[in-house]
């Protein structure tokens, strides 16, 4: 790395801090300290979203998804900088984090003073390749999560696809399919009733017969009824769906301590 | 009742009135499952045989469908985070040994007392162990729904079990508790002993859960289905090794059930805990009373009574229409107050 031959203008332009992230949505304490801090030591920010699976076997949905759950989050990015007159450029690569971050941190390019990663993504696969220090952010009020990836979803108005929600439609296409299938499992039992009786019948290591059968109709069937419900939109409750019932709470022996909601930097250079 | 078949058995012919009469009880069936973990099972055995269907055939046809329908439905419910699975598969395995100790059972008093005392035996047990265990949920369903405070987890007696350390103790994370396995064994023991006797050990299994080991409703109503699985797993695979299985029947009754197991279970994340316990009541409850009409039949069988013959006839068809009476109020107390809820939230969720 030669940084010395690189021309003037390069090395004069503004540091960034490079922000990156493998959901759609950016986590909001991640974009906070990184405005914080930009404000602070005069740099711009520079936030990558990675797509970490472009090849995601699903018709190219998760991609869709993703590329509208970025274009929002980074709508948000910026309402938050400009608030603090803080510049944000973005970038969106696919591939590995580790190598995605070497590229952004190219001599080459911006001049990338440090890291700071969003959650979901682990810290060993960065600091592995990155020429710069890393840094996650550790956040008590939000704990790390897949329920957390679309936490600031209510800043944008309804109906905006989000990326862990399945939609209607795909109910309706399972419905179709596993529906099909089970209608076949049974017009082939029952057209073939007299054969399926001998055999099912004949008891001894036949019995393995009707239980692998019924085993097969539990999956096909299954998943028939359950995608039918879903697809005329009988779900479980919005609101109590993650209640496991009441939790028992121990009592604490000593006072509670004082909880620290502040965002803050975790140092793994 | 797992002897081997003698007997060259009889595969009824299926019409378009037994098809549709299997679906739907195995529809409203499969729905209460889903919601309170067992039961259905009662009404499929009686109503097959009244089809037509010889009874060896109707009592492993219903055991066949019943694993799936508790596969599907605790797998339902596992996605909700209710099911304990540790909980489920060490009580399944007690109760499967429960059940071969309840056919040893049924088979002495089989010898003793010839068809009628055995026959006689089931119904005492089935009203001895409804109308207890039934009252005593529904006093507890109806004292819950009353109180407003915080509601305490667990009834004194499982706290007081699950202080006691007895090795080997065990820890179930998702039922949240921690009990020595001397308590769970006899809870498991007595399901399996309750199922070979009246086919549904769901009304010992959830109760003794709630009240003995000390889970919640709902957790200890999704545990039962992975109990029931285990016990019904192992039932057909001795019943089918004996060739008694009714596929056709099996897999009619199955497309019903698994419309009604996803809805029951969609049907636990919209209600509060009481009425899990409420609902289970009921049913157990006017289960109690469908057997008292099937016991003249059978002290008429023994010589104690000399009722007439239609008399009698018109008391076994009486049982069997309150037995599918119970299992229709339960059926419709889940689905008013599924949708209820959810048109509840709905709104809630509309407004804000």
């Amino acid at each position: 790395m030669q940084t010395d031959n690189l021309p003037e203008s390069i090395q004069r332009k503004t540091p960034f801090i490079l922000v990156v992230t493998r959901n759609g949505h950016m986590s909001e304490p991640v974009m906070d300290y990184a405005v914080n801090v930009a404000e602070r030591m005069h740099c711009s920010i520079l936030a990558a979203h990675i797509n970490t699976l472009p090849f995601y076997r699903d018709g190219g949905r998760r991609s869709n998804l993703f590329t509208t759950a970025m274009q929002e989050s980074a709508a948000m990015f910026e309402a938050k900088a400009a608030a603090k007159g803080v510049g944000v450029e973005h970038a969106s690569d696919s591939g590995k984090i580790g190598k995605a971050v070497k590229r952004l941190c190219h001599p080459g390019g911006r001049r990338i003073e440090f890291v700071v990663v969003d959650q979901g993504i682990k810290l060993d696969e960065v600091t592995a390749q990155s020429p710069v220090p890393v840094f996650t952010v550790n956040s008590p009020k939000y704990k790390a999560g897949l329920q957390r990836k679309t936490s600031h979803s209510h800043f944008f108005q309804k109906g905006v696809h989000r990326m862990s929600t399945a939609t209607r439609k795909r109910h309706v296409q399972n419905t179709f399919i596993f529906g099909g299938l089970t209608a076949a499992l049974y017009a082939a039992v029952f057209t073939s009733q007299e054969a399926v009786m001998t055999y099912f019948t004949k008891g001894g290591i036949y019995a393995a017969l009707p239980v692998a059968l019924v085993f097969a109709v539990s999956y096909f069937h299954g998943n028939f009824t359950s995608s039918f419900w879903s697809a005329l939109g009988i779900e479980s409750s919005k609101t109590t769906a993650t209640r496991t019932a009441e939790i028992r709470v121990e009592k604490p022996v000593t006072a509670p301590a004082r909880k620290d909601t502040r965002p803050r930097a975790e140092v793994n250079a | 009742m797992h002897g081997p078949v003698t007997e060259v058995l009889q595969f009824i012919d299926l019409n378009a009135y037994s098809v549709l009469f299997l679906f739907l009880v195995g529809f409203i069936g499969g729905l209460v499952s889903g919601f309170i973990g067992s039961g259905g099972a009662f009404v499929l055995t009686p109503g097959m045989m009244s089809l037509g269907v010889p009874g060896t055939v109707a009592v492993a046809s219903n055991m066949c469908h019943k694993f799936p329908k508790a596969l599907v439905g605790a797998i339902k419910r596992f996605k909700y985070g209710q099911v304990d699975i540790k909980l489920g598969l060490i009580m399944g395995v007690f109760a499967e040994i429960g059940v071969q100790i309840g056919i040893m059972v049924q088979r002495s008093i089989l010898e003793k007392f010839g068809q009628a005392g055995s026959n006689l035996y089931v119904s005492f047990i089935f009203v001895v162990v409804l109308v207890t265990v039934g009252s005593f949920v529904m006093r507890d369903a109806i004292k819950m729904k009353k109180s407003t405070g915080p509601v305490k987890v667990g009834t004194a007696l499982a706290r007081r079990l699950q202080q006691i350390e007895l090795w080997p103790m065990i820890t179930f994370k998702t039922a949240n508790l921690r009990i020595s396995m001397w308590f769970l064994v006899p809870v498991a023991l007595a399901t399996g002993m309750l199922a070979a006797t009246i086919a549904v050990g769901g009304f010992i299994g959830v109760p003794g859960l709630m009240y003995i080991i000390g889970a919640t409703s709902i957790v200890a109503s999704a545990t039962e289905l992975v109990i029931a699985f285990v016990m019904g797993l192992g039932g057909t695979l001795i019943w089918a090794y004996y060739g008694s299985v009714d596929i056709r029947l099996v897999m009619i009754i199955l497309a019903g059930s698994l419309f009604g197991v996803q809805l029951g279970a969609i049907g636990t994340t919209y209600v509060k805990d009481y009425m899990i316990k409420y609902v289970m009541a009921v049913i157990m409850l006017i289960v109690a009373v469908s057997r008292f009409f099937a016991i003249p039949k059978y002290l008429n069988e023994l010589h104690v009574t000399s009722l007439s013959e239609t008399s009698v006839s018109l008391m076994t068809r009486i049982s069997f229409g309150v037995m599918c009476f119970a299992l229709l109020t339960g059926a419709t107390i889940i689905l008013v107050n599924l949708f209820k809820a959810r048109s509840l939230e709905r709104a809630v969720l509309a407004r804000g």
